[in-house]
């Protein structure tokens, strides 16, 4: 096995490993995000007129 | 006065300018007629005509009369955009705001695909370094496995740039084959039983606009922390994302993903075509590159494939991931999510893989960036 091949497996390794740590810590991002900003439904703000109360009241 | 002096291009003209000809006439071919990667193959198609014809103004010409060096518009091209990176980068801006993470937070454990699919980059490299190839040399015909064109000209013009015009080639044309290249490599590995397997699409669940927006910049802080020689990768990525999840740069958002990708592919086409020269490309390197290639997406699809069936084991019945969903572990989107949605719809035509291999694709796409990071990282710790 020459140098530059054992120097590939090296950079293999390494650069698969390294790639699923960086995956896995995304993937520890995704979940804290989600769970520390998770979707909340905005309602509409309905504004009530003093026209229309004063419908409603007649 | 001779035909030398009268057609100067036709008497230089040699048997491998031609072959050059009908190599840019076949590309421009597979754009226009077959609709592979149009946007990038037609403008490197015609950059292949406009380089092989001999004495051409578009390359730098020394004039016999004065023995200085007249500068070609595509050389002058190069050097501003593609030795600086600055066009992959502006790529880059442009692909971020396109996509959307969205489907990564509904099934957030399908990004380790991205993570898998990378193994024909590595392997690739392996069997490059095996047949001869100094380790720069075979770390960039390795990236072509990242599916991932920008990527690959960031590492080849890095280091490599003899070899640039058969990887970008390499690269682009094998993102186009991928309805080609992976339904088989798929079959060969999985069995009936396994491709007919359901997942939830889990669709329903809403994102949060905040939360869209942290991520990119979360991703660039984390990646460019472990390794900052992949943030001009990331960040770039990242910001083009960031740009469109804020809300507030529509328009610059609208322009990065229309005006900004159309012209900088437009120029980044007919720039890689400037190494595109017969004296640089009919060498057996070219044929070996290309092969190499192949070699780099089928193990991408193998290795994706093989690791959600790996997962498989610890999993329960009825909880399963259809194993094909790893192969759009790969960059090539939405390409890939779409051909496995195809073979599981022509086994079962109710099983809707669509939104669980959209969310690996996306992961795919960081993936492949992430190992482009690395790679220049790794390499010169070692060359």
């Amino acid at each position: 096995m020459t140098a530059t091949i054992e120097k590939a497996l090296l950079i293999a390794g390494i650069g698969m490993v390294g790639i699923f740590i960086f995956m896995a810590l995304f993937y520890l991002l995704i979940l804290a995000l989600d769970r520390f900003l998770p979707f909340q439904e905005v309602k509409p703000i309905v504004e009530v007129s003093e026209e229309s109360i004063t419908d409603e009241e007649e | 006065m001779g035909l030398e002096q009268l057609l100067p291009a036709i008497a230089g003209m040699t048997w491998q300018d031609m072959v050059m000809i009908g190599v840019g006439l076949t590309l421009i071919y597979l754009a226009v007629a077959k609709n592979y990667e149009p946007t990038l193959l037609l403008p490197m198609g015609f950059g292949a005509i406009l380089v092989n014809i001999p004495l051409s103004s578009a390359l730098t010409q020394i004039d016999p009369a004065t023995g200085q060096a007249v500068e070609g518009v595509l050389n002058v091209f190069f050097d501003a955009g593609i030795a600086t990176e600055i066009f992959p980068l502006l790529i880059f801006v442009a692909i971020g705001a396109m996509i959307d993470f969205s489907p990564l937070f509904r099934n957030p454990s399908l990004l380790l695909f991205g993570a898998a699919a990378q193994l024909g980059i590595f392997l690739t490299m392996m069997f490059a370094a095996f047949l001869g190839y100094d380790l720069k040399e075979a770390a960039s015909i390795g990236i072509i496995g990242a599916a991932d064109g920008p990527t690959s000209i960031v590492v080849a013009s890095r280091f490599a740039p003899a070899l640039l015009g058969p990887i970008s080639v390499a690269a682009y044309s094998y993102m186009a084959l991928v309805p080609i290249i992976q339904p088989p490599v798929i079959r060969l590995l999985t069995s009936r039983k396994e491709r007919l397997i359901r997942m939830s699409s889990g669709s329903s669940k809403k994102i949060s606009k905040k939360a869209l927006i942290l991520f990119p910049i979360a991703v660039t802080i984390v990646a460019g922390i472990i390794a900052p020689s992949s943030l001009a990768l990331i960040g770039f990525l990242m910001f083009g994302n960031l740009v469109r999840e804020c809300g507030v740069l529509n328009k610059l958002s609208l322009s990065a993903q229309n005006e900004l990708a159309s012209l900088v592919t437009l120029l980044l086409g007919i720039t890689i075509a400037s190494t595109m020269t017969a004296d640089r490309f009919i060498r057996l390197d070219t044929l070996l590159i290309i092969a190499l290639g192949l070699f780099a997406f089928v193990f991408d699809t193998f290795g994706g494939v093989i690791f959600a069936k790996f997962l498989n084991l610890f999993r329960k019945e009825g909880n399963k991931l259809n194993p094909m969903i790893g192969a759009c572990g790969i960059s090539a989107f939405p390409m890939s999510a779409r051909v496995i949605h195809q073979m599981g719809q022509k086994e079962d035509p109710y099983n809707y893989l669509l939104m669980p291999a959209i969310s690996a694709n996306v992961g795919g796409q960081i993936g492949s960036v992430v190992a482009g990071g690395i790679i220049l990282t790794l390499v010169p710790f070692f060359a």
